[in-house]
């Protein structure tokens, strides 16, 4: 009896003593000596979860391959989700519940630009290092947070591309076509701004909403303004009723998209209108569409852990930003700390991810990491194809 | 009084409310802010809805125009929080007495519709009005300063909240109780039998309306403050489905139970963060549920389970009224 | 004078989008008196199904078609089930509060189910996709389909309302239930019926619209407030109402937004309901209800 006491006294004692040995890794929230706790808030439920969960399920598969090769300095990767409904004050929430009650070592979120836009001054305050994985407002990285960094594409870069594209294919009369939404005016303000630096106006300005069903008004104004290009700052669905409509009243500009239409191929069948999106061009975020064989690893690890989905540009863009915030973490050594982690972040140069067209650069007076927009087209009937990558400054 | 009478619960909980800054942290100080604004909204949608009988879908438009008034107020005119906070709410008060003009000729879903297509209106100008109200984007609000107290921000507001809803919420239950209270049942309960006994219908109508739109006025500036930002998306048609569930929860006709509502609302949505992804299939299964099981609202269940739980006489009867006309107009009045 | 014909065209098509719609309504409300806010999620979800069916599984099209509708009439038959007879006498918030908490329960179930594979999920229609010519007009088939579909919904339903024993006792249960439970009605079953037959008519609305509209887990509420707009407008038990109205917002928005500018289309529905109602409450084709004391 008494020898059994004198074992347990004496296990106990010693797992204590070897307890107290670990590093005070409890002190740095979120990391423990085995495990990384990462959150992510996005759009779990509503129309932004495209935005919110499909990223999320993104940075998953990524941190699974992460944590089958043996974690990060021996530490495997946890992600912890909270849901904003695309809601200003529920992305507050979902923010300091994840700083303060799930105690997270760093964020990857950001789905909505409105929500993330308002919980950015909770996340500056908190100083918790921060990449934005999908929102692309220009007020989150503008003026610069020293703890918040972007892989998206911002809103101003993609709007200022799509007129200097219009402009480069020798277009005369540029129109704008628009979603008065809060993703719409992130994009329309700065495109507007783009147009008077090249000291033009856009010939017509129209407008749709984004569960509009039709666009036979808009369509025949601008072919009464003979538009030749129409600058298309839309979602898919409203875009896919425009090129419908557009063909089927005979108007056929050159069309330029933007990051929202990322999928020329999804979006051809979307428009269901044989021949109507041949002279559509689109930006992209991320280098590949789904179907490219280049991602075929991508696929298969969504398709495995989440059955039933098809792997889209949403979860790519969630991979792309996992991708960096991995790297961002190995380059922070073992020894990790939040200010370890937004100086190796800081010092990321042509950093090459998986997906994203070129190399993302973060530099501590702009940390709008990805700042090269892919061209892609589809011609009816043929694969897509990527036009070119722009570099923008 | 019985342990778990009225009264008492009500001081516990208010004890526990004013001293919950010391134990709570920052996210659940959020969250207990966020439930005495939605407190707020619940009463005023119950006067309206629960005691004087109007089925009006516009709360959330006026808890908008409430935040936008006050923020708009502060950036467009550099006016304090101070000036700008009941301006706010009066703005609202007076478009809620706006809308109770078509509400006299119209109830039951068509009052439910027009009021419905008042608050579409009121979100295409947030989007629209963009010199104004800065559109899609939203717009940041001044960060409120409780200067010459030496108090942070975020608990200057909570105790700023935690006073206006002790002080609404008296003034709520003495409104019910008066004259003016029977008068809103009578309007409910039969509007040609209280027009035959001398109640003015235009004014109580209106009266209710105002009231619901100050309520929901005051607790758009709170919001305002508390988040400094403020933006179209927080005042749609999701959140009016939120308000009236509060109530419904809560208990028609009872200004407790709009309290008890609201809290179990937020409570119930906080929660719900647990089951990420399949958050909108539960809370449409906890809504359900909360209406099957309990149809008077928790207010229903504790007068009926607990004892020592009085509750004023006023709820709203149970049977379901049959269709009615829409106008008052409709000459012929069959028995 | 060309502009002026292409938008009432378009103000037509879109017009009978709203009008499918509003028929499941009025279908409805011509029965129980009462508004199914789930409304707009049985479409989609039929829309859903149908999918799944004929793109998945490469079931052809009628069949598809058919199992959409037949599952619209089991959701709302449920729906029925669980949200109305429990609370017939319940007041009318709690009704429509109980058929809003089935509108989660669906958009959340089809957002977790099909809402991985994509933004917005095309759907083959069920003429060719070339839009046809006209009388020198550019026509899409599939909007000349979705009008005769409205027409052909309206016309049975009316012929059945008036004409057969189950219309007749479906109306007569509207009239005065109390009164027709004692004429020996089955007052529960007609409910039922008519709950399943609203939400049967928005499977086959969802069917013969999804390849127009694309098929997202949110599509039902915007489709749901035009609709809802659209019987009101016309009058919320009268079916050629619904129509009439579906159709009338369709060009209302289609006018305002060729003359004044895009941004009006979306609110015009709106400010012309909230006049509308305010001159003729009880829409353009409703009959005035009469109001006991």
């Amino acid at each position: 009896m008494t020898l059994k006491r004198c074992l347990k006294a004496g296990l106990s004692g010693l797992f204590l003593a070897v307890a107290a040995l670990q590093p005070g890794q409890a002190q740095v929230p979120g990391v423990t000596a085995d495990t990384i706790k990462i959150g992510s808030f996005g759009a779990l439920t509503g129309p932004g979860y495209l935005y919110g969960k499909l990223p999320m399920n993104g940075i998953e598969v990524v941190f699974d391959q992460v944590n089958a090769a043996g974690g990060i300095n021996g530490r495997k990767l946890e992600l912890v989700r909270e849901d904003d409904r695309c809601d200003p004050a529920a992305a507050i929430g979902a923010v300091k519940k994840l700083i303060h009650e799930e105690k997270v070592f760093a964020i990857i979120g950001g789905g909505c630009s409105n929500a993330t836009v308002a919980a950015r001054e909770t996340l500056a305050e908190a100083k918790i290092p921060v990449i934005i994985m999908a929102s692309v407002h220009d007020g989150i990285t503008t003026p610069v947070a020293p703890t918040i960094f972007s892989t998206a594409l911002t809103s101003s870069l993609e709007s200022a591309a799509m007129l200097q594209f219009a402009l480069d294919q020798g277009a005369k009369r540029i129109a704008v076509i628009s979603m008065r939404d809060a993703w719409g005016r992130s994009r329309y303000t700065p495109l507007m701004e783009a147009f008077q630096k090249k000291g033009i106006k856009p010939v017509l300005d129209e407008e749709m909403a984004p569960d509009a069903n039709d666009a036979t008004a808009q369509v025949l104004r601008l072919k009464g303004a003979n538009a030749d290009a129409v600058l298309v700052v839309l979602y898919p669905k409203p875009a896919a009723i425009f090129m419908r409509d557009a063909q089927k009243l005979g108007f056929k500009p050159l069309a330029v998209g933007q990051s929202g239409i990322a999928d020329p191929a999804a979006f051809e069948d979307q428009v269901g209108s044989p021949g109507a999106t041949a002279s559509f061009r689109t930006i992209s975020m991320v280098r590949y569409t789904p179907e490219d064989p280049a991602v075929d690893k991508w696929r298969k690890a969504i398709e495995a852990k989440f059955p039933g989905d098809r792997l889209s540009v949403f979860n790519l863009f969630g991979i792309g930003s996992a991708q960096v915030m991995v790297e961002g973490l190995k380059r922070a050594g073992p020894d990790l700390t939040r200010e370890k982690l937004v100086a190796a972040l800081n010092g990321l140069k042509d950093f090459q991810t998986d997906v994203y067209p070129g190399g993302i650069t973060c530099v501590e007076t702009d940390h709008r990491c990805n700042k090269s927009p892919a061209w892609i087209a589809k011609e009816p009937g043929k694969p897509v194809r990527v036009l070119g990558v722009t570099k923008v400054e | 009084m019985a342990l778990f009478g009225r009264r008492n619960v009500l001081v516990a909980m208010l004890l526990f409310a004013a001293v919950a800054p010391t134990f709570l942290n920052a996210y659940y100080l959020f969250v207990a802010n966020t439930i005495l604004i939605y407190v707020l909204l619940a009463i005023g949608l119950n006067i309206l809805v629960g005691y004087a009988g109007q089925l009006a879908f516009a709360n959330a438009a006026m808890f908008g125009i409430g935040a936008y008034g006050t923020g708009l107020l502060q950036v467009h005119f550099g006016w304090p929080f101070w000036l700008a906070f009941p301006l706010g709410a009066l703005i609202a008060t007076i478009v809620g007495l706006a809308i109770s003009l078509p509400a006299l000729r119209l109830s039951g879903l068509y009052l439910a519709l027009s009021t419905l297509a008042f608050a579409q209106f009121t979100q295409w100008v947030f989007l629209n009005w963009e010199p104004v109200t800065f559109g899609a984007g939203g717009f940041k609000t001044p960060p409120i300063s409780f200067t010459p107290l030496p108090i942070s921000k975020t608990l200057g507001l909570y105790y700023l909240s935690l006073i206006l809803v002790m002080v609404l919420f008296a003034l709520a239950q003495n409104l019910v109780r008066s004259r003016i209270g029977r008068a809103f049942v009578a309007v409910r309960d039969g509007e040609i039998a209280a027009e035959s006994l001398g109640v003015d219908l235009l004014r109580y109508k209106a009266l209710a309306f105002g009231i619901s739109g100050f309520y929901a006025g005051i607790a758009g500036g709170l919001y305002s403050a508390m988040l400094n930002f403020v933006s179209p998306e927080g005042f749609d048609l999701f959140q009016m489905v939120i308000h009236k569930a509060m109530i419904i929860v809560g208990g028609l006709g009872s200004i407790v139970g709009s309290v008890l509502g609201a809290g179990t609302l937020v409570f119930v949505l906080e929660a719900l963060r647990k089951v990420k992804g399949v958050q909108e299939i539960a809370f449409g299964a906890i809504l359900v549920g909360f209406i099957l099981f309990m149809p008077g609202g928790i207010i229903g269940f504790l007068k009926e389970k607990v004892r020592g739980w009085e509750e004023p006489l006023h709820r709203t009867r149970a049977s379901r009224r049959p269709p009615i006309a829409a106008t008052s107009e409709s000459s012929e009045v069959r028995p | 004078m060309e502009l002026l014909v292409y938008l009432l065209l378009s103000g037509l098509t879109t017009g009978s989008l709203y009008a499918l719609i509003a028929l499941g309504i009025v279908v409805v409300n011509k029965a129980t008196a009462v508004i199914n806010f789930a409304h707009g999620e049985l479409f989609m979800f039929s829309g859903f199904v149908a999918w799944m069916l004929h793109v998945q599984m490469g079931v052809p099209y009628l069949p598809s078609l058919l199992a959409a509708v037949a599952f619209g009439f089991l959701l709302g038959a449920a729906t029925d089930l669980i949200a109305f007879r429990p609370l017939k006498n319940a007041n009318i918030i709690s009704l429509v509060l109980a058929t809003i908490g089935i509108a989660f329960m669906l958009r959340g179930t089809a957002r977790v189910i099909w809402g991985g594979k994509g933004d917005y999920l095309p759907f083959p229609p069920i003429t060719s996709p070339e839009p046809i010519m006209i009388g020198g007009i550019m026509v899409i088939p599939q909007q000349l389909a979705v009008l005769a579909g409205s027409i052909v919904i309206m016309v049975a339903f009316a012929a059945f309302f008036r004409l057969t024993r189950a219309g007749k006792m479906m109306q007569a249960t509207a009239d005065n239930a109390k009164a027709a439970t004692l004429a020996g009605i089955r007052v529960d079953r007609i409910y039922m019926l008519s709950f399943g037959t609203g939400a049967a008519i928005a499977g086959a609305a969802a069917a013969l619209m999804a390849p127009l509209t694309l098929l997202y887990p949110d599509m039902g509420f915007s489709f749901f407030i035009k609709g809802f707009a659209a019987a009101v407008l016309g009058g919320l038990t009268s079916l050629p109402g619904a129509v009439l109205g579906g159709i009338s917002i369709g060009i209302v928005e289609a006018l305002a937004g060729g003359y004044l500018h895009s941004s009006f289309i979306e609110v015009s529905a709106f400010i012309v309901i909230m006049f509308v109602l305010v001159v003729r409450p009880t829409g353009l084709l409703g009959s005035t209800r009469f109001r006991r004391v």
